[in-house]
Protein backbone atom coordinates (compact mmCIF):
# COMPACT_ATOMS: atom_id res chain seq x y z
CA UNK A 1 0.00 0.00 0.00
CA UNK A 2 2.85 2.74 0.64
CA UNK A 3 4.50 2.86 -2.33
CA UNK A 4 0.35 3.04 -3.63
CA UNK A 5 -0.49 5.95 -1.71
CA UNK A 6 2.98 8.02 -2.72
CA UNK A 7 1.85 7.67 -6.20
CA UNK A 8 -1.93 8.31 -5.72
CA UNK A 9 -0.08 12.02 -4.40
CA UNK A 10 1.41 12.87 -6.98
CA UNK A 11 -1.29 12.56 -9.29
CA UNK A 12 -3.12 15.43 -9.33
CA UNK A 13 -5.74 14.76 -11.73
CA UNK A 14 -6.56 11.80 -10.40
CA UNK A 15 -10.15 11.16 -10.79
CA UNK A 16 -12.67 12.59 -8.18
CA UNK A 17 -14.63 9.35 -7.77
CA UNK A 18 -11.59 7.09 -7.86
CA UNK A 19 -9.43 9.00 -5.52
CA UNK A 20 -12.66 8.76 -2.79
CA UNK A 21 -13.21 4.75 -2.97
CA UNK A 22 -9.43 4.33 -2.97
CA UNK A 23 -8.60 6.97 -0.06
CA UNK A 24 -11.21 5.40 1.84
CA UNK A 25 -10.14 1.58 1.72
CA UNK A 26 -6.96 2.69 2.67
CA UNK A 27 -8.33 5.24 5.99
CA UNK A 28 -12.09 5.52 6.98
CA UNK A 29 -10.19 8.64 8.03
CA UNK A 30 -11.91 11.64 6.01
CA UNK A 31 -8.68 13.60 6.57
CA UNK A 32 -7.41 11.35 4.06
CA UNK A 33 -9.14 12.92 1.50
CA UNK A 34 -7.08 15.89 1.34
CA UNK A 35 -4.30 14.23 0.04
CA UNK A 36 -4.18 16.58 -2.91
CA UNK A 37 -4.04 19.25 -1.34
CA UNK A 38 -0.45 20.46 -0.52
CA UNK A 39 0.99 21.79 2.76
CA UNK A 40 1.29 25.33 3.00
CA UNK A 41 4.06 27.04 2.33
CA UNK A 42 5.74 29.35 5.05
CA UNK A 43 4.60 32.58 3.37
CA UNK A 44 1.25 31.54 3.11
CA UNK A 45 0.97 30.80 6.86
CA UNK A 46 2.16 34.19 7.82
CA UNK A 47 -0.35 35.24 5.51
CA UNK A 48 -2.77 33.20 7.32
CA UNK A 49 -1.29 34.76 10.67
CA UNK A 50 -1.53 38.50 9.22
CA UNK A 51 -4.97 38.47 8.16
CA UNK A 52 -6.11 36.93 11.18
CA UNK A 53 -4.10 39.69 13.38
CA UNK A 54 -5.54 42.10 11.07
CA UNK A 55 -9.22 41.22 11.63
CA UNK A 56 -9.05 39.86 15.64
CA UNK A 57 -9.81 43.19 18.17
CA UNK A 58 -7.37 41.01 20.67
CA UNK A 59 -3.29 40.75 19.98
CA UNK A 60 -2.67 37.37 18.86
CA UNK A 61 -0.08 35.17 20.13
CA UNK A 62 3.49 36.38 18.13
CA UNK A 63 4.31 34.01 15.08
CA UNK A 64 7.85 34.06 16.50
CA UNK A 65 8.68 30.68 14.74
CA UNK A 66 7.01 31.71 11.31
CA UNK A 67 8.71 35.07 11.48
CA UNK A 68 12.01 33.58 12.29
CA UNK A 69 12.23 31.12 9.55
CA UNK A 70 10.93 33.43 6.93
CA UNK A 71 13.62 36.02 7.93
CA UNK A 72 15.90 33.96 7.63
CA UNK A 73 14.82 33.06 3.98
CA UNK A 74 15.00 36.81 3.28
CA UNK A 75 18.02 37.36 4.18
CA UNK A 76 19.48 34.12 2.75
CA UNK A 77 17.85 35.31 -0.61
CA UNK A 78 18.87 38.78 -0.34
CA UNK A 79 22.56 37.30 -0.17
CA UNK A 80 22.31 35.44 -2.96
CA UNK A 81 20.88 38.20 -4.92
CA UNK A 82 23.22 40.23 -4.09
CA UNK A 83 26.07 38.37 -5.01
CA UNK A 84 24.82 37.30 -8.27
CA UNK A 85 23.51 41.19 -8.94
CA UNK A 86 27.64 41.81 -8.38
CA UNK A 87 28.68 39.36 -10.71
CA UNK A 88 29.71 41.21 -13.95
CA UNK A 89 29.09 38.23 -16.08
CA UNK A 90 25.43 37.81 -15.22
CA UNK A 91 23.41 37.40 -18.47
CA UNK A 92 20.06 39.20 -19.39
CA UNK A 93 18.30 35.78 -18.66
CA UNK A 94 20.08 36.19 -14.58
CA UNK A 95 18.95 39.24 -14.21
CA UNK A 96 15.18 38.79 -15.07
CA UNK A 97 15.13 35.65 -12.45
CA UNK A 98 17.08 38.16 -10.32
CA UNK A 99 14.28 40.73 -10.32
CA UNK A 100 11.74 38.02 -9.79
CA UNK A 101 13.18 36.71 -6.60
CA UNK A 102 13.69 40.61 -5.89
CA UNK A 103 9.72 40.92 -6.60
CA UNK A 104 8.88 38.02 -4.24
CA UNK A 105 11.58 39.14 -1.37
CA UNK A 106 9.41 42.33 -1.31
CA UNK A 107 6.25 40.93 -1.36
CA UNK A 108 7.49 38.78 1.43
CA UNK A 109 8.80 41.60 3.13
CA UNK A 110 6.03 43.54 2.54
CA UNK A 111 3.59 41.08 4.37
CA UNK A 112 6.53 40.63 7.14
CA UNK A 113 6.11 44.41 7.98
CA UNK A 114 2.29 45.31 7.81
CA UNK A 115 2.04 41.94 10.41
CA UNK A 116 4.55 43.65 12.54
CA UNK A 117 3.57 47.18 12.11
CA UNK A 118 -0.05 45.60 12.81
CA UNK A 119 0.51 43.84 16.04
CA UNK A 120 2.60 47.18 16.86
CA UNK A 121 -0.50 49.21 16.61
CA UNK A 122 -2.75 47.18 19.18
CA UNK A 123 0.31 46.73 21.45
CA UNK A 124 0.31 50.37 21.93
CA UNK A 125 -2.85 51.07 22.17
CA UNK A 126 -3.34 48.17 24.95
CA UNK A 127 0.09 49.06 26.47
CA UNK A 128 -1.28 49.85 30.36
CA UNK A 129 -3.20 46.65 29.68
CA UNK A 130 -0.55 44.74 28.44
CA UNK A 131 1.83 45.63 31.34
CA UNK A 132 -0.65 44.23 34.16
CA UNK A 133 -1.85 41.43 32.48
CA UNK A 134 0.78 38.55 32.80
CA UNK A 135 -1.46 36.08 30.66
CA UNK A 136 -0.66 38.98 27.18
CA UNK A 137 2.21 39.24 28.10
CA UNK A 138 3.20 35.86 27.01
CA UNK A 139 1.72 36.22 23.52
CA UNK A 140 4.09 38.61 23.07
CA UNK A 141 7.23 38.76 21.87
CA UNK A 142 10.41 39.91 23.94
CA UNK A 143 11.42 42.84 21.62
CA UNK A 144 7.54 43.55 21.47
CA UNK A 145 7.43 43.38 25.51
CA UNK A 146 10.22 45.70 26.25
CA UNK A 147 8.26 48.17 23.79
CA UNK A 148 5.24 47.83 25.03
CA UNK A 149 6.48 48.72 28.46
CA UNK A 150 8.37 51.46 27.48
CA UNK A 151 5.42 53.44 25.54
CA UNK A 152 3.53 52.49 28.73
CA UNK A 153 6.03 54.40 30.77
CA UNK A 154 6.08 56.90 28.26
CA UNK A 155 2.52 57.90 27.59
CA UNK A 156 2.41 58.14 31.57
CA UNK A 157 4.96 60.44 32.19
CA UNK A 158 3.65 62.66 29.60
CA UNK A 159 0.00 62.84 30.94
CA UNK A 160 1.70 62.87 34.05
CA UNK A 161 3.83 66.29 33.23
CA UNK A 162 1.00 67.80 30.99
CA UNK A 163 -1.86 67.25 33.18
CA UNK A 164 -1.82 65.10 36.39
CA UNK A 165 0.75 66.85 38.51
CA UNK A 166 -0.74 70.04 37.86
CA UNK A 167 -4.80 68.64 39.71
CA UNK A 168 -4.99 68.53 43.21
CA UNK A 169 -3.35 65.11 44.78
CA UNK A 170 -7.29 63.62 44.77
CA UNK A 171 -7.31 63.62 40.84
CA UNK A 172 -3.87 62.45 39.89
CA UNK A 173 -4.40 58.79 39.37
CA UNK A 174 -4.34 57.31 35.96
CA UNK A 175 -6.92 53.94 36.93
CA UNK A 176 -10.22 56.17 38.00
CA UNK A 177 -12.97 53.11 38.31
CA UNK A 178 -16.04 54.57 38.25
CA UNK A 179 -19.24 53.37 37.91
CA UNK A 180 -20.49 53.67 34.28
CA UNK A 181 -17.65 54.53 32.62
CA UNK A 182 -15.02 52.76 30.38
CA UNK A 183 -11.83 52.02 32.14
CA UNK A 184 -9.01 54.07 31.58
CA UNK A 185 -6.70 51.63 30.23
CA UNK A 186 -7.99 50.23 26.86
CA UNK A 187 -8.43 46.63 26.60
CA UNK A 188 -9.91 44.78 23.77
CA UNK A 189 -13.19 44.21 22.69
CA UNK A 190 -13.86 41.05 22.53
CA UNK A 191 -17.64 40.89 21.28
CA UNK A 192 -16.07 42.90 18.41
CA UNK A 193 -17.93 40.92 15.18
CA UNK A 194 -15.36 38.89 13.06
CA UNK A 195 -15.85 36.90 9.76
CA UNK A 196 -14.53 33.49 10.38
CA UNK A 197 -14.20 30.66 7.74
CA UNK A 198 -13.72 27.40 8.56
CA UNK A 199 -10.44 26.21 7.33
CA UNK A 200 -11.89 22.40 9.00
CA UNK A 201 -14.41 20.60 10.28
CA UNK A 202 -14.75 22.21 13.78
CA UNK A 203 -15.83 21.04 17.52
CA UNK A 204 -19.22 22.84 18.49
CA UNK A 205 -18.60 26.20 20.31
CA UNK A 206 -21.04 27.68 22.26
CA UNK A 207 -22.70 31.10 21.29
CA UNK A 208 -23.58 34.19 23.61
CA UNK A 209 -27.45 33.05 23.85
CA UNK A 210 -26.69 29.61 24.97
CA UNK A 211 -26.90 27.96 21.74
CA UNK A 212 -24.52 25.76 19.51
CA UNK A 213 -22.62 26.31 16.61
CA UNK A 214 -20.67 23.45 14.79
CA UNK A 215 -18.70 24.74 11.59
CA UNK A 216 -18.85 22.26 8.14
CA UNK A 217 -15.43 22.82 6.32
CA UNK A 218 -15.41 26.08 3.95
CA UNK A 219 -18.37 26.95 5.82
CA UNK A 220 -18.60 31.26 6.32
CA UNK A 221 -19.82 33.10 9.41
CA UNK A 222 -20.02 36.05 11.11
CA UNK A 223 -20.16 35.97 14.84
CA UNK A 224 -18.41 37.78 17.98
CA UNK A 225 -14.82 37.34 18.24
CA UNK A 226 -14.96 35.43 21.52
CA UNK A 227 -16.71 32.62 20.25
CA UNK A 228 -14.07 31.59 17.88
CA UNK A 229 -11.10 33.08 20.11
CA UNK A 230 -10.27 29.19 20.73
CA UNK A 231 -11.21 27.65 17.16
CA UNK A 232 -8.60 30.17 15.73
CA UNK A 233 -5.97 29.58 18.44
CA UNK A 234 -6.22 25.91 17.19
CA UNK A 235 -5.79 26.84 14.11
CA UNK A 236 -9.15 25.36 12.74
CA UNK A 237 -10.50 28.70 11.59
CA UNK A 238 -9.14 31.64 9.89
CA UNK A 239 -10.92 35.56 9.97
CA UNK A 240 -11.47 37.14 6.55
CA UNK B 1 -26.46 76.31 41.71
CA UNK B 2 -25.64 79.82 42.61
CA UNK B 3 -23.34 80.62 40.17
CA UNK B 4 -24.19 83.58 37.72
CA UNK B 5 -21.78 82.61 35.46
CA UNK B 6 -23.49 81.30 32.11
CA UNK B 7 -20.51 78.95 31.62
CA UNK B 8 -21.63 75.14 33.24
CA UNK B 9 -18.67 73.02 34.55
CA UNK B 10 -17.58 70.66 31.58
CA UNK B 11 -18.02 73.41 28.87
CA UNK B 12 -14.35 74.21 28.59
CA UNK B 13 -13.72 70.73 28.46
CA UNK B 14 -16.64 69.81 25.81
CA UNK B 15 -14.21 72.63 23.64
CA UNK B 16 -11.30 70.89 24.35
CA UNK B 17 -12.51 67.65 22.94
CA UNK B 18 -14.11 69.65 19.73
CA UNK B 19 -10.69 70.92 19.12
CA UNK B 20 -9.65 66.80 18.73
CA UNK B 21 -12.60 66.26 16.64
CA UNK B 22 -11.73 68.82 14.27
CA UNK B 23 -8.18 67.71 14.24
CA UNK B 24 -9.65 64.54 13.22
CA UNK B 25 -12.04 65.46 10.80
CA UNK B 26 -9.37 68.19 8.88
CA UNK B 27 -6.23 65.70 9.55
CA UNK B 28 -4.39 67.93 11.02
CA UNK B 29 -2.45 68.58 14.06
CA UNK B 30 -4.16 71.67 15.86
CA UNK B 31 -1.58 74.22 17.73
CA UNK B 32 -1.38 72.56 21.25
CA UNK B 33 -3.97 74.48 23.41
CA UNK B 34 -1.95 75.98 26.30
CA UNK B 35 -4.84 78.42 27.32
CA UNK B 36 -7.74 76.47 27.54
CA UNK B 37 -6.17 73.41 29.51
CA UNK B 38 -4.42 75.23 32.07
CA UNK B 39 -7.62 77.35 32.59
CA UNK B 40 -9.78 73.64 32.67
CA UNK B 41 -6.70 72.48 35.02
CA UNK B 42 -7.77 75.77 37.09
CA UNK B 43 -11.82 74.55 36.86
CA UNK B 44 -10.32 71.20 38.12
CA UNK B 45 -9.16 73.00 41.48
CA UNK B 46 -11.85 74.86 41.60
CA UNK B 47 -13.91 72.16 41.75
CA UNK B 48 -11.50 70.34 44.23
CA UNK B 49 -12.12 73.52 46.67
CA UNK B 50 -16.28 73.65 46.68
CA UNK B 51 -16.08 69.87 47.20
CA UNK B 52 -13.83 70.20 50.40
CA UNK B 53 -15.60 72.99 51.61
CA UNK B 54 -19.20 70.92 51.16
CA UNK B 55 -17.51 68.15 53.03
CA UNK B 56 -16.01 70.40 56.10
CA UNK B 57 -19.60 71.93 56.45
CA UNK B 58 -21.35 68.79 56.57
CA UNK B 59 -18.51 67.73 59.17
CA UNK B 60 -20.13 70.78 61.00
CA UNK B 61 -23.93 70.03 60.90
CA UNK B 62 -23.26 66.40 61.73
CA UNK B 63 -25.94 65.22 59.24
CA UNK B 64 -26.05 64.28 55.71
CA UNK B 65 -28.34 67.24 54.67
CA UNK B 66 -30.83 66.99 51.53
CA UNK B 67 -28.80 70.09 49.57
CA UNK B 68 -25.24 68.85 50.32
CA UNK B 69 -25.35 65.33 48.92
CA UNK B 70 -26.27 66.33 45.05
CA UNK B 71 -24.09 68.81 45.14
CA UNK B 72 -21.33 66.77 46.04
CA UNK B 73 -21.97 64.13 42.83
CA UNK B 74 -22.76 67.11 40.78
CA UNK B 75 -18.93 68.45 41.45
CA UNK B 76 -17.15 64.91 41.13
CA UNK B 77 -19.00 64.10 38.34
CA UNK B 78 -17.71 67.31 36.99
CA UNK B 79 -14.02 66.51 37.94
CA UNK B 80 -13.77 63.25 36.86
CA UNK B 81 -15.34 64.26 33.04
CA UNK B 82 -12.87 67.42 32.74
CA UNK B 83 -9.86 64.93 33.70
CA UNK B 84 -10.98 62.30 31.16
CA UNK B 85 -11.56 65.31 28.44
CA UNK B 86 -8.34 66.42 29.32
CA UNK B 87 -6.32 63.42 29.32
CA UNK B 88 -8.28 62.25 25.76
CA UNK B 89 -6.85 65.68 24.13
CA UNK B 90 -3.92 64.93 25.29
CA UNK B 91 -4.13 61.12 23.94
CA UNK B 92 -5.16 61.95 20.89
CA UNK B 93 -2.69 64.27 19.88
CA UNK B 94 0.09 61.75 20.79
CA UNK B 95 -1.81 59.57 17.86
CA UNK B 96 -1.81 61.89 15.44
CA UNK B 97 2.13 62.75 16.48
CA UNK B 98 2.62 58.80 16.26
CA UNK B 99 0.69 58.80 12.84
CA UNK B 100 2.90 61.27 11.50
CA UNK B 101 6.22 60.16 12.84
CA UNK B 102 5.12 56.72 10.93
CA UNK B 103 3.78 58.56 7.68
CA UNK B 104 7.88 59.62 7.21
CA UNK B 105 8.59 56.20 7.91
CA UNK B 106 10.44 57.03 11.42
CA UNK B 107 12.63 59.62 9.93
CA UNK B 108 12.22 62.35 13.18
CA UNK B 109 14.69 64.60 12.40
CA UNK B 110 12.53 64.97 9.27
CA UNK B 111 9.40 65.72 11.23
CA UNK B 112 11.52 67.61 13.79
CA UNK B 113 13.10 70.05 11.45
CA UNK B 114 9.25 71.24 9.94
CA UNK B 115 9.55 74.47 12.33
CA UNK B 116 5.29 75.15 10.98
CA UNK B 117 5.06 72.28 13.00
CA UNK B 118 6.92 72.09 15.69
CA UNK B 119 5.63 75.65 16.79
CA UNK B 120 2.25 73.44 16.82
CA UNK B 121 3.77 70.97 19.74
CA UNK B 122 4.13 71.69 23.08
CA UNK B 123 7.79 70.92 24.30
CA UNK B 124 6.22 68.09 26.12
CA UNK B 125 5.28 66.26 22.89
CA UNK B 126 8.58 66.75 21.48
CA UNK B 127 9.99 65.20 24.26
CA UNK B 128 7.58 62.28 24.27
CA UNK B 129 8.51 61.65 20.06
CA UNK B 130 12.08 61.78 21.05
CA UNK B 131 12.22 59.28 23.98
CA UNK B 132 9.18 56.92 21.61
CA UNK B 133 11.61 57.54 18.36
CA UNK B 134 14.16 55.88 21.17
CA UNK B 135 12.13 52.78 21.67
CA UNK B 136 11.26 52.37 17.58
CA UNK B 137 14.86 52.27 17.19
CA UNK B 138 15.42 49.73 19.27
CA UNK B 139 12.76 47.92 18.37
CA UNK B 140 14.07 48.29 14.53
CA UNK B 141 17.20 47.22 15.62
CA UNK B 142 16.06 43.65 15.71
CA UNK B 143 14.40 43.35 12.30
CA UNK B 144 17.65 45.26 10.61
CA UNK B 145 19.58 42.61 9.23
CA UNK B 146 16.47 41.89 7.06
CA UNK B 147 14.26 44.93 6.67
CA UNK B 148 12.58 47.93 7.80
CA UNK B 149 9.86 47.74 9.51
CA UNK B 150 9.09 51.43 9.47
CA UNK B 151 8.96 51.58 5.58
CA UNK B 152 5.66 52.07 3.78
CA UNK B 153 3.08 49.26 4.58
CA UNK B 154 0.15 51.58 2.31
CA UNK B 155 0.64 49.72 -0.69
CA UNK B 156 1.63 46.53 -1.57
CA UNK B 157 4.50 46.53 -3.67
CA UNK B 158 3.27 45.83 -7.60
CA UNK B 159 5.81 48.56 -9.51
CA UNK B 160 7.37 49.79 -6.74
CA UNK B 161 10.97 48.60 -8.37
CA UNK B 162 13.11 49.92 -11.61
CA UNK B 163 15.68 47.95 -13.36
CA UNK B 164 17.79 50.70 -14.06
CA UNK B 165 21.24 51.51 -15.96
CA UNK B 166 23.81 53.76 -14.66
CA UNK B 167 24.46 55.92 -17.25
CA UNK B 168 26.35 58.41 -15.75
CA UNK B 169 28.78 57.92 -12.20
CA UNK B 170 26.29 59.49 -9.33
CA UNK B 171 28.15 58.30 -6.20
CA UNK B 172 26.71 56.76 -3.26
CA UNK B 173 22.86 56.92 -2.62
CA UNK B 174 21.04 55.51 0.23
CA UNK B 175 18.41 53.03 -1.11
CA UNK B 176 15.77 50.58 1.38
CA UNK B 177 19.02 47.96 0.54
CA UNK B 178 21.37 49.82 1.82
CA UNK B 179 23.84 52.36 0.28
CA UNK B 180 24.81 51.62 -3.24
CA UNK B 181 27.88 53.25 -5.59
CA UNK B 182 26.07 53.88 -8.94
CA UNK B 183 28.96 53.36 -11.05
CA UNK B 184 28.55 53.66 -15.02
CA UNK B 185 27.20 50.47 -16.73
CA UNK B 186 26.23 48.63 -13.80
CA UNK B 187 22.96 47.72 -13.70
CA UNK B 188 20.28 47.48 -10.32
CA UNK B 189 17.26 46.46 -9.18
CA UNK B 190 15.96 49.62 -6.94
CA UNK B 191 13.39 51.24 -5.10
CA UNK B 192 11.44 53.48 -8.05
CA UNK B 193 11.31 55.78 -5.59
CA UNK B 194 14.64 55.71 -4.28
CA UNK B 195 15.88 56.91 -7.69
CA UNK B 196 13.43 58.64 -9.19
CA UNK B 197 14.94 62.10 -9.29
CA UNK B 198 17.92 60.14 -10.84
CA UNK B 199 16.41 59.31 -13.82
CA UNK B 200 15.10 62.42 -14.36
CA UNK B 201 18.26 64.03 -13.81
CA UNK B 202 19.51 61.55 -16.43
CA UNK B 203 21.96 59.78 -14.56
CA UNK B 204 20.05 56.50 -14.60
CA UNK B 205 18.41 54.52 -17.12
CA UNK B 206 15.51 52.42 -17.15
CA UNK B 207 16.12 48.71 -18.54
Amino acid sequence: MPPRRTLLDDDEDFPMAGALTRAAAAAPDPITLDFGAPPETLFQQLVRHWLNERHAPDILPVQAEVLGALLDHIRRQTDTVQALRGDPDSSEAEHVRIMLVQTEVERVKFVVRSYIRTRLYKIEKFARYVVATPEVQEKLSQTELDHAKRFSQLTENHFRVSVLQALPPHQQGLDDNTPFTPPMASEPDKSHAVIVHAREECPPVRLPDGTTMQMQKGQIVLTPYAVVEQLLAVGNVELI
Amino acid sequence: MASSDSRQYGDLATQLVQESRRSTLTDTLLKYNDTLVRTIIREQRNLEDLINSAIAAQADSAALTTTDAPALLLYQTAILRNKRCLLAYHAHRLDRLKDMYWALGGALPALLADNELRSRMSPHEVDFLREYNTSIMDFRGDFSAELDIAASITHPPRDLHALVRVVRDCGVIETELGTIDFRKGQRFMVRRADIEHLIVQGYLEEV
